[in-house]
């Protein structure tokens, strides 16, 4: 295995809209930048996103220029399908181990033409899609995905060989190695972004196992004008759903899951969805079942007092348990708290949750950096008069990573972080927040910025 | 309606052993979740919700939490990890001590001296009466009637549960007032009724409705193995209580056989899944609930000596743990049957009973309306 050598003045691992935003921020002041990213493309969450509270702007027209930007920018390089695993403390900066993971596809010789997905004979169900539309063992990541380059996925993988012939410019390679990639960076940027908690994690709701009850991020893709089925349909029998109903805090603000603290984006993105479901099935009633309306941002309650007007229907209760019944109609089981508080059960034909947003990904193994005990996020040492600032100096994180926000606050954090990483890499600490001195002792790797 | 708040329920409540209702955020999953939680009877976010306003007087009318049989779900899935199950546990404990008129029971449960010193304090009175008291002590075999004669201690039986039931009544005639708001029910509609009260009273049913039907077979086990004990040493001592040792065949032999086992089992499982601390149920323990399960376990245990004694033919150890046994049995009785844990046996069914005829009692009304509208 060839370790190449990468130098650069940071390096951000996410390449979701925060990673991109503070990559973008850093590369138009003049610094080296690399984004490291885990998925197969750039784009992160916001890329699979319909539209985007409050203002209903489409995701992709505001994210597909963040991503074209980053990836045609001369001053930052993108890695995607690699992932950081390990972090030390050099001279001046740190080094970074990148594991750049074998695509079973030339980079360089890849056109996107997609030949060799259409020649595939294997159907998976698709990651990007939420599991709900297929893709192939060979396959680009989705439509809008940067870099347009297709994929091997080898465990699913029958060896058939047919993309390899359809391939024009021969570009399948089935025996590309991985490759470890050394990387020297003045200052890191952690934007690692959310994952959110498995369908499976509550039995009460069905653990996963009806068809009919969606997440969010799935509802997205209902949303989206190239989703799965073009239209919105309900996965267990592609029926037109006459009623839906989002179930809030359906992992978040529940320490019988251990996820005490609220998700912050939920409220407004079920008001966002509904509000969509609206436009695309004008006849279907649709209930919002919450244990509190969190619209606390610019134009959020607006927004709120908007969907009720528009007859969206909110009912105060924490849905207990779903079922299903003979027809794959969920059945939510609640106290009717806001009339005389007797138990019912309420069928809907389509149920969305709103599980807890968690954190993407576990930097304290591979970036020296702590993380909070209670919910895994990067521990914010200076959360108030330095949000970006991590246990480590020259360390900064940005978005999800140091806890559950939406895309705004996501691109005020990413700025802000570009800013702290810039004064870092030109020697100018914050007053009270000097950088640690630079050293090659690990001891050093222990303190805290103070 | 206007409710004054009183925040001091709140740690009053705490004190029969209840955690924190202000943890609860009123979410209402507990009432959801709860198997039977339906019709007029919801539970348990209101009744927490009296409790965190101090709304005593609702409470005290509520027969909410003698429906509730701690199945355990509502904890399991609380998201604020507020223990609902626990707290309607706490309830009934604090509900006991209201209806208990002499106020003793507040002072059992509130106090680990009052509860042991009273049991101890019972003790050494039935100890002191065999003391001074026992009849002829015959020491070359076994003649336990002679000891303590048959119909003394079937006298003793017999004021003991006129005692226990003059207590118990009383204080189930005002937790009856209390549910039904002093509101008459028609003498046919209380009768007819009746049988509600004797079936669940009998057969405990409503915990088959709970997702764990095992909890619900031991229970109705205990309670047979009780009930048989109880008939046999009250109502049926002089066959029960003999010097004669009959064939193993020998009715009131078996029974007692099944009635020991049953009881020996029930309670070391309790008292081990009490330790265990995995089931739900169990994972909250009051000195209370530990008093119970003790008492009813050594009661047990010194039984089985007195019988395995007789047999053996050992007129000393029998002669004395036969005062043992009642110096454990007989507090147990007079503490927990009408002022602790043990009132339940009444207090359950009497919920489901009077919440019956009170339902029954607003729907006539309202019938009688709609029929002539």
């Amino acid at each position: 295995m060839s370790n190449r050598k990468l130098s650069v003045d940071a390096l951000v691992i996410g390449g979701g809209i925060a990673g991109l935003q503070a990559a973008i921020d850093l590369g138009d002041q003049g610094y080296q930048v690399l984004i490291v990213e885990k998925a197969p493309s750039i784009g992160g969450k916001m890329i699979s996103l319909s539209k985007v509270f409050p203002t209903l702007d489409c995701s992709s027209c505001i994210c597909t220029p963040r991503m074209a930007a980053a990836s045609h920018h001369k001053n930052i390089s993108i890695m995607t399908y690699a992932e950081v695993e390990a972090t030390t403390r050099t001279h001046d900066g740190f080094e970074a181990t990148v594991l750049q993971k074998p695509r079973y596809v030339m980079e360089d010789d890849c056109t996107g033409c997609r030949l060799c997905e259409f020649a595939c004979p294997v159907e998976l169900p698709h990651e990007f899609e939420g599991g709900l539309g297929a893709r192939k063992a060979v396959y680009v990541p989705f439509n809008n995905a940067i870099p347009q380059i297709a994929l091997v996925d080898l465990e699913n993988c029958i060896l058939c060989g047919r993309c390899e012939k359809v391939c024009p410019t021969k570009a399948i390679n089935f025996l590309q190695e991985p490759e470890r990639v050394t990387v020297e960076a003045g200052a890191v940027i952690l934007a690692t972004g959310y994952t959110l908690s498995d369908m499976s994690a509550k039995e009460q709701y069905g653990g996963g196992r009806l068809k009919n009850v969606l997440d969010g991020l799935q509802v997205e893709r209902l949303l989206a004008p190239h989703g799965p089925y073009g239209r919105v349909l309900r996965p267990g029998d592609g029926k037109i759903p006459d009623s839906v109903a989002y179930v809030q805090c359906a992992g978040s603000r529940d320490r019988s899951l251990g996820v005490p603290y609220c998700s912050r984006v939920c409220c407004m993105y079920a008001i966002k969805q509904a509000m969509l479901l609206s436009g695309s099935l004008p006849l279907v009633d649709i209930t919002i079942y919450y244990m509190d309306i969190r619209a606390f941002g610019k134009g959020f309650e607006q927004f709120y007092q908007n969907a009720k007007a528009m007859g969206i229907e909110f009912v105060k209760a924490k849905v207990a348990k779903i079922t299903e019944d003979d027809q794959q109609n969920p059945v939510l089981r609640i106290e009717v708290m806001e009339e005389d508080g007797r138990v019912e059960e309420r069928t809907h034909d389509m149920v969305v949750l709103s599980p807890a947003v968690l954190p993407g990904w576990d930097p304290s193994r591979a970036v020296l950096v702590d993380t909070d005990d209670e919910d895994g996020f990067v521990h914010c040492v200076q959360p108030k008069l330095a949000p970006g600032y991590t246990s480590q100096a020259g360390i900064f994180v940005a978005g999800n990573a140091a806890g559950p926000k939406d895309i705004p606050d996501s691109i005020v954090e990413a700025g802000a972080a570009a800013a702290e990483a810039s004064a870092y890499l030109r020697g100018i600490g914050r007053r009270g927040y000097e950088p640690e001195p630079a050293s090659g002792d690990r001891s050093a790797l222990v303190g805290e910025v103070t | 309606m206007s409710v004054r708040v009183n925040p001091d329920l709140r740690e009053e409540l705490m004190g029969f052993g209840g955690d924190d209702v202000s943890a609860c955020m009123n979410c209402g999953n507990c009432t959801a979740i709860c198997p039977l939680s339906k019709d007029s009877t919801v539970f348990p976010r209101k009744a927490i919700r009296y409790m965190q306003l101090g709304m005593k007087d609702h409470l005290f009318r509520s027969p909410e939490p003698w429906l509730c049989y701690y199945c355990g779900e509502c904890s399991d899935t609380c998201p604020r990890d507020a223990n609902p199950g626990e707290t309607m546990m706490a309830a009934r404990r604090y509900l006991t001590s209201l209806y208990d008129w002499t106020g003793l029971s507040k002072r059992l449960y509130l106090s680990a001296a009052w509860e042991l010193g009273l049991l101890l304090f019972v003790a050494l009175i039935v100890g002191a009466l065999f003391l001074f008291l026992h009849g002829p002590l015959v020491r070359d075999h076994v003649e336990l009637t002679t000891f303590a004669p048959t119909a003394w201690v079937e006298l003793g039986d017999w004021i003991l549960a006129a005692m226990l039931s003059f207590f118990l009544l009383t204080n189930a005639y005002r937790m009856s007032r209390a549910i039904l708001g002093g509101e008459k029910v028609p003498l046919s509609l209380g009768l007819r009724e009746f049988k509600t009260l004797l079936i669940h009273g009998v057969t405990q049913k409503r915990w088959q409705e709970c997702e764990s039907p095992t909890r619900w077979l031991k229970h109705l086990l205990l309670v047979t193995a009780y009930a048989t004990m109880l008939l046999m040493v009250v109502v049926f001592l002089r066959w029960f209580q003999t010097d004669e040792i009959r064939s193993i065949w020998h009715p009131t032999r078996l029974l007692g056989y099944y009635a020991t086992a049953i009881l020996l089992y029930v309670t070391a499982d309790a008292m081990i899944s009490r330790l265990r601390k995995r089931e739900q149920i169990h994972k909250h323990s009051d000195l209370t609930d530990w008093m119970f399960l003790i008492l009813l376990f050594l009661t047990t245990l010194t039984g089985i000596f007195v019988h395995a004694f007789r047999l053996a033919d050992w007129p000393m150890p029998t002669y004395i743990i036969y005062v043992i046994h009642l110096m454990i049995a007989v507090p147990m009785l007079v503490i927990e049957v009408p002022f602790g844990k043990w009132a339940h046996l009444l207090y359950r069914p009497l919920a489901v009973y009077l919440t019956t005829v009170r339902d029954k009692m607003k729907a006539a009304p309202a019938g009688t309306q709609a029929s002539a509208g």
